[in-house]
């Protein structure tokens, strides 16, 4: 199946920025987490609400991205792995573990890392484009550093359509 | 009015799992039967000690799916069942995962018996036997 090559919606443009002069731009707003080998972050408008993972059900014969299901308000989520899907270690899932409900469109999911740092806020004239070469790979959208380092933007709606695809590939 | 339905809970390895009571002709609990029919191996995994079979019916054929233990039956409403989340079911190398039954709180899998069973069978298995008695 071919992979979705447009962006995910609610993602800014990666591509170097120059305001017009006089212009006031809008910062951008992502969704922090941490994985063992760095920090990441995610476009945050596709985040609808951070939750307590509650009791998983494990799903039988299921890819390593998916640990499993849980349910919220009466709904049932699926659980991604974002540890497996970027670097293919998995997250230790603990009682209380934080997950965010996210909208990678068509499907609403919850997504786990080693942390969440939550909200981050970020001028538009400091996001930079990706490195060559990086974990992320191909869903490596931007580059934003701040005093703790440097965040890897990635493009979490073509991370998991990726992974969707490669898991029912013939 | 809202429905229900009857389901069977059974024991596979560590697990309970549920399936519909409507797709179990009988629990074998004999050691010829179980041995002769028996899918020992599938999507749920593999029993530890298979003490009991789940009888269903495949393609005209009767086939017994190999569990540790039947745990009873359940009478459900309706509205404590529901599908897979649709990304689940699209990325699950299975079609035997029905959906959840709100148990106790706890959300349990409820496995279309049939589909997993014919999942599990050899291809040569799924055709009838002349050779085995209890098909003649």
């Amino acid at each position: 199946m071919a992979m979705k090559q447009e962006r995910g919606s609610g993602a800014p443009d990666p591509a170097p920025h120059v305001p017009a002069p006089g212009v006031l731009e809008p910062d951008v707003w992502y969704f922090g987490v941490r994985l063992a080998d760095g920090r990441y972050a995610f476009a945050a408008p596709l985040v609808t609400e951070v939750v307590r993972l509650g009791p998983l059900t494990r799903l039988p014969s299921a890819p390593a991205f998916l640990p499993g299901v849980f349910t919220h308000r009466g709904e049932i989520l699926p659980v991604l792995d974002l540890g497996e899907l970027l670097l293919r270690r998995a997250v230790s899932l603990r009682p209380g573990t934080r997950a965010a409900i996210v909208h990678a469109e068509p499907w609403r999911v919850a997504v786990v890392a080693e942390e969440i740092e939550g909200l981050l806020r970020v001028p538009r004239r400091r996001i930079g484009p990706p490195p060559a070469a990086q974990a992320a790979g191909d869903f490596l959208q931007a580059v934003v550093p701040d005093d703790l380092g440097d965040i890897a933007v990635i493009d979490l709606p073509r991370l998991v359509a990726a992974a969707r695809a490669r898991s029912i590939a013939p | 009015m809202s429905g229900s339905s009857q389901l069977v809970l059974f024991q596979l390895g560590a697990r309970v799992f549920a399936a519909k009571a409507a797709d179990v002709r009988r629990i074998a609990t004999s050691l010829l039967e179980r041995a002769e029919d028996g899918v020992f191996e599938s999507a749920l995994g593999s029993p530890w000690d298979p003490r009991r079979g789940l009888v269903v019916e495949v393609a005209g054929e009767e086939r017994v799916l190999l569990v540790d233990g039947v745990l009873g039956l359940r009478v459900v409403p309706d509205a404590d069942l529901c599908g897979l989340p649709a990304f689940a079911r699209e990325v699950l190398p299975t079609s035997a995962l029905r959906g959840f039954a709100m148990l106790d709180e706890v959300a349990t899998l409820v496995i279309d018996l049939p589909t997993l069973v014919k999942e599990g069978l050899p291809a040569q298995a799924a055709v009838p036997r002349e050779e085995n008695p209890r098909h003649a």
